[in-house]
């Protein structure tokens, strides 16, 4: 899941300005799980800003809206017809759904969000990373933990010797990835797998931006 | 868990009474809504709030967690606060066809009531001179005061509807007669036979039914009674007369009933009732003889005992050689009554055994085209509750009849299921409000009304421990499976589904934090929702706005606090109203200050009880911090929104 935050309400609002109609406009995918960018969060987002203008004496039509997916056309051409009344859409969907839309329609789009990473939650509500998108995973080989994404140094040969008590030198509250890695191989029994040394990653299989098509399959 | 399905309350009740819907006005100190909530239905409160047999209050479910709703006695609330209203303006009639009605029961004036709504021109016979059957005449003023009675009655009747009284059915007039000039004919005759025990000597003056005596002492007369009285019965009718004697100043009652307190129709709080008011039982005791010389002295009585008889069921028989005298200056008889149409020439031909006219089905048609019969002529004695159901039944098969309508389909309510074991470990304990009485001493010596009624406090309090099953949460389909509601649910209802998340409504306590909680908005509470939320804010600010232009203020209070506080309508001045002010989300804490408001206050409640609505102070607190969070961003002053206590 993509997890995003909205940006400060004031380099929101410096934004905005300028346009008098104005569309603040959700998605309903993984925003929403994170209660970043949902119907709630628009409606909130919608009714600071109209409190912000009446507090200025500007005058600004703000519309609120949501979209399923803003990342799919098939969503984002459901709106297609209403776009003309408004002079910008304000999007709190991820970096790809500004994307999709500003290809889409004929209007500027605006991000509300910074798009973070691509994350899961644990049920307190904290979203950590978990996946840097590598193109080319080996959790087979690392007991389902990342190393390149829950190391700070994305080490692919490790513990350094940066580790303490099972937790990493950057921050105390965060535990060493290939300690972890190293625990959880020895409860499986497969710590011999501990013994392959890893070859400089292919960072070609990275290649921006990225591309797939489900057809050619 | 369909979220149409209804409270057992609801579904116990023969004419489906929405009982959540009045209990939860009184809650919030509404009892105008409440009656007009109860009278869509019942056009008898007054009479239903006393004498009801409650089938509602055995399938309440918060008797799973300590003791039902006192239900009845709130409906005696809401009609005694209300007493005098008018009932609504009717234009009609709206359709040209005339109805008689013959009895002026519950089953009968119900049935007027409704056809009168429905817009047909109505006349009802009554063969006494006093309008209310068993209402009026059988049941003793102490427990029914007549005043009551004809409250109810005056509205029905204000609807429009002849009555002539001292017309009887085969004595004044006939049916025939009546299908001259009406288009239906509808018999609520009743059933006040009395059934009389098999035994010697029970012509002997001195034993009486308790149908005439009851109606003699209430009618205001004081017949003899002597010293010593026998009550011989079980059903309600017994422990009236019982208690009406004590009244009257016999020193001994004694009432024989042949079964078990168990099975004794009347129940155990009327027998305590009567305890307390000196009255004697003797259960497993039966009559066998009258005993006296040209009037009752002594009964001679046996002691009954349950055997197996090889089936499920135990057989009830004398014991051998256990006879046993009991003095009685009088003896009545309360063992049951049977109806008496088969006395009526003319209906011999729709009269059944036992007297009773037989129907052809639900809607009380019979074999004459035209005719209908309902109430406990076709049934046998019922409660009150039955009679209005059946009346209810019959006015909508005659109005189908007259508009060549199909007949209605009758679909059994889908009701919620029991509460789980770990939801009701956690549902907080509070025992339910005692109806005030009067004190034995002025009990025995007059015929005042015994029950009192609840004080405005005691209703609300005791409303307030609804559970108002059923109006819980909602999943639409805009759930986005995040699974929030999984973890803020107090009482761990929500569950993860495959798809989305998954409410139980009959396990939900409609507390409401999940929806505050829900970032999709998905999820809307039945007891206040969404859009009538947001309707009530926008009254409150045009209400603000209307006072002071701009820099209004708004206030959110708690209804179920303020409830407590006058008997006054609470009014939209006060500001927003919520069902617990856990609630008010954050959007409608900000909302207002998009309309200028310069200031918003949340009321604390402080409740000296704790809200059934768990951890609401905590949410409230959360929902407030968050709110300020954003108005500090925006750059308003955080202090506009506070918490106050009053």
């Amino acid at each position: 899941m993509v997890v995003a935050e909205i940006k400060p309400f004031n380099e929101i609002k410096d934004m905005v300005r300028g346009y008098k109609r104005l569309m603040v406009l959700g998605c309903g995918a993984c925003v929403s799980v994170c209660f970043t960018g949902g119907k709630k969060q628009v409606e909130l987002l919608a009714s600071s800003l109209r409190i912000s203008n009446k507090k200025d004496g500007i005058d600004v039509e703000i519309s609120e809206g949501i979209l399923a997916r803003q990342c799919d056309p098939r969503f984002v051409e459901q709106i297609k017809d209403s776009v003309d009344k408004y002079d910008a859409i304000l999007s709190m969907g991820c970096g790809a759904g500004v994307q999709k839309i500003s290809e889409i329609l004929n209007i500027p789009v605006l991000p509300a969000m910074n798009t973070m990473f691509i994350g899961a939650a644990d049920n307190d509500g904290n979203f950590m990373e978990m996946c840097r998108a590598c193109g080319d995973c080996l959790l087979s080989l690392t007991a389902g933990i990342c190393p390149l994404t829950k190391c700070p140094k994305g080490l692919l040969n490790g513990p350094c010797g940066g580790n303490k008590d099972g937790m990493c030198e950057v921050s105390p509250d965060l535990p060493c990835a290939w300690v972890r890695i190293y625990e959880k191989l020895k409860a499986m029994g497969k710590l011999d797998q501990l013994k392959i040394i890893f070859d400089p990653k292919d960072w070609s299989k990275t290649q921006r931006p990225g591309k797939f098509c489900n057809k050619e399959k | 868990m369909s979220i149409s399905a209804m409270p057992p309350c609801q579904a116990a009740c023969p004419i489906h009474t929405d009982v959540r819907g009045y209990v939860s006005a009184i809650a919030r100190g509404d009892v105008e809504t409440a009656i007009k909530i109860i009278r869509q239905v019942n056009p008898f409160p007054s009479v239903c709030g006393r004498i009801c047999t409650r089938a509602c209050e055995s399938a309440c479910r918060r008797g799973q967690v300590d003791e039902p709703i006192a239900i009845a006695s709130l409906k005696r609330f809401a009609a005694d606060q209300t007493r005098g209203m008018k009932p609504p303006y009717r234009t009609g009639p709206y359709y040209i066809e005339k109805i008689a009605i013959v009895g002026s029961g519950p089953s009968g004036l119900t049935a007027a009531h409704d056809l009168a709504l429905l817009g047909y021109n109505v006349t009802v016979f009554e063969a006494h001179d006093e309008l209310g059957g068993m209402m009026s005449r059988g049941v003793p003023e102490y427990r029914l005061p007549k005043k009551v009675v004809m409250d109810d009655i005056d509205y029905i009747l204000s609807l429009g509807i002849e009555t002539k009284t001292n017309m009887a059915l085969g004595r004044d007039f006939t049916i025939d007669e009546l299908l001259k000039d009406y288009n239906a004919v509808f018999l609520a005759l009743g059933s006040e036979r009395s059934v009389f025990p098999k035994c010697k000597g029970i012509e002997l003056p001195g034993v009486i039914t308790a149908v005439e005596f009851l109606k003699q002492v209430g009618k205001g007369e004081r017949p003899y009674i002597g010293r010593d009285v026998v009550v011989i019965g079980g059903g309600h009718t017994a422990i009236d007369a019982a208690r009406t004697c004590v009244r009257l100043g016999a020193k001994n009652v004694t009432v024989i009933y042949r079964r078990t307190l168990k099975e004794m129709p009347a129940g155990k709080t009327e027998v305590e009732e009567a305890e307390a008011e000196g009255i004697r039982f003797k259960y497993l005791s039966a009559p066998v003889e009258f005993i006296g010389k040209g009037r009752v002295e002594k009964i001679r009585c046996v002691q009954m005992q349950y055997v197996a008889d090889g089936s499920m069921r135990r057989r009830l028989v004398p014991v051998e050689n256990s006879d046993f005298e009991l003095k009685a200056d009088m003896a009545i008889i309360a063992i049951g009554y049977k109806p008496k149409a088969d006395e009526i020439k003319e209906i011999e031909v729709i009269s059944g055994k036992k007297g009773a006219i037989v129907v052809k089905d639900d809607s009380g048609a019979t074999n004459i085209k035209g005719v209908f019969a309902g109430g406990d002529v076709v049934s046998g004695p019922m409660s009150v509750i039955d009679a209005i159901a059946s009346g209810k039944r019959v006015a909508d098969a005659i109005h189908r009849y007259l508009r060549n309508l199909p007949p209605k389909e009758v679909v059994e309510p889908l009701v919620l299921r029991p509460l789980e074991e770990r939801i009701v470990s956690l549902i907080v304990k509070e025992m339910r409000q005692k109806m005030p009485t009067l004190p034995i001493e002025e009990r025995i010596n007059s015929f005042k009304e015994v029950n009192l009624g609840f004080s405005w406090e005691q209703a609300v309090t005791e409303a307030q421990r609804c559970l108002s099953c059923g109006s819980g949460a909602i999943v639409s389909d805009e759930c986005i499976a995040c699974f929030n509601c999984v973890a803020v649910c107090p009482y761990g209802v929500p569950t993860a589904g495959e798809e989305k998340a998954k409410i139980d409504l009959s396990q939900c306590q409609a507390c409401g934090i999940c929806a505050a909680e829900c970032p999709a908005s998905a999820i809307d509470v039945k007891i206040e929702t969404k859009e009538e939320s947001k309707r009530k804010l926008e009254k409150a600010i045009k209400k603000a706005k209307e006072i002071k232009q701009v820099d209004f203020k708004i206030a959110f209070y708690c209804e179920y606090e303020e409830a407590f506080k006058s008997s006054e309508k609470t009014s939209t001045e006060k500001g927003v109203g919520k069902p617990c002010l856990a609630r008010v989300d954050v959007s409608q804490l900000i909302k207002p200050f998009e309309e200028g408001s310069a200031e918003i206050e949340i009321n604390k409640c402080e409740y000296s009880r704790e809200c059934r609505f768990k951890g609401c102070e905590e949410w409230v607190k959360k929902h407030v911090e968050a709110a300020r969070k954003i108005l500090k961003d925006i750059g308003i002053d955080e202090n506009k929104l506070k918490i106050v206590t009053e």
